[in-house]
């Protein structure tokens, strides 16, 4: 367990960017891998199993809440626009030429928690995961039009976040969403 | 490629590698003794307060039998109480207890010529309507089988409170 709980932890406090609910989450993964400690104790592919189990643990007691952000998914269209694509990139270009990958790395993680539900865990999805587009859409029941703006827009949203650190162009700061109630500091 | 795509696709590998270089959350230290205390109370719970999986292959099959049989029998009670009924009301004289028996026994035996002609004289939608209503059946069953163990045996949560 001591080998795994980090990695089941992050996957989970990643995903629902609130501690508490992570370790409750965690908590039973690793309750199922007991139930089925036969077959994983000499299984090599106890840490994916367990990544998998923690992943769609953690999407099911989501998903629980789903109306409350689906609804924001839902309405708004792909608004964004080129300058902000353009100003977003350049705040993550200015966070890879000035700091080192520690603070890189912190500022980056209070990012990703301040991202509202809709965007962050689409995002996760895609980058951590690794899963498909249309993967992520049939998982969430959102369509694959909605899944594609909201990474995008979580990619942008980010960049805003970051942007009040000091990073970046004017026009990624007017984008900042508001934070994450569900998210704790 | 348009301006738009090359941002947007730069976009997404800088996030990407920045998300990728995250160092894993550190558990919290509660978190194995919080595994370790809820086991030791699975464990101490009886048989039959534990999942159906877990319990012993003896109890086990007489329970899923018992399950797989009980739609069946409600078919069954179904069709003699109806029968019962009609026999009621075209014969309200004949109501004793001999009748009874004699009612039962033509219900069962009607059920046997029913189950003979059941292809020839039923419409197919009906013998659609009937799987869908055992198949209900059965979904209700496990419902309130499900419904019940969580009311009578709900989870019990540990809170850091009680593990200190």
């Amino acid at each position: 367990m001591r080998a795994y709980q980090d990695m089941v932890f992050s996957t989970a406090v990643r995903l629902t960017a609130n501690p508490a609910q992570a370790e409750d989450i965690s908590q039973e993964v690793f309750l199922r891998a007991y139930e089925s400690f036969d077959n994983l104790r000499s299984s090599p592919k106890a840490g994916g199993w367990l990544k998998t189990v923690c992943t769609n643990l953690t999407l099911n007691h989501l998903t629980r809440h789903r109306k409350r952000w689906r609804l924001f998914s839902e309405v708004f269209s792909d608004d964004t626009r080129d300058e902000e694509l353009e100003s977003a990139t350049a705040v993550f270009d200015t966070v890879f030429a000035e700091l080192e990958t520690d603070e890189r790395s912190a500022l980056i993680g209070q990012a990703l928690e301040r991202l509202p539900d809709h965007q962050r865990i689409p995002l996760v999805l895609y980058h951590y995961e690794e899963m498909p587009y249309q993967d992520i859409a049939d998982r969430l029941g959102i369509s694959l039009a909605k899944v594609k703006t909201d990474i995008l827009r979580g990619r942008v949203a980010m960049a805003a976040l970051l942007a009040p650190s000091g990073f970046g162009a004017p026009a990624a700061r007017r984008r900042a969403p508001s934070p994450n109630p569900g998210a704790q500091p | 490629m348009s301006s738009r795509d090359q941002f947007d696709e730069k976009l997404e590998r800088l996030v990407g590698q920045a998300l990728r270089e995250q160092p894993p959350r550190r558990a919290p230290a509660s978190l194995e003794a919080r595994v370790l205390v809820e086991i030791a109370a699975r464990a101490r719970l009886p048989w039959w307060r534990r999942g159906i999986a877990s319990w012993p292959a003896a109890v086990r099959a007489p329970v899923i039998a018992g399950c797989a049989v009980c739609v069946p029998l409600v078919w069954i009670a179904s069709v003699w109480l109806a029968t019962r009924l009609v026999s009621v009301v075209r014969h309200p004289g004949n109501t004793g207890p001999l009748a009874s028996v004699r009612d039962t026994g033509r219900a069962i035996a009607s059920l046997g010529t029913l189950a003979i002609h059941i292809g020839q004289s039923i419409p197919r939608e009906w013998l659609l309507g009937g799987l869908i209503a055992t198949a209900t059946l059965y979904a209700a069953l496990f419902a309130l089988v499900a419904l019940g163990y969580s009311l009578l045996y709900p989870r019990t949560e540990y809170s850091k409170a009680q593990l200190t």
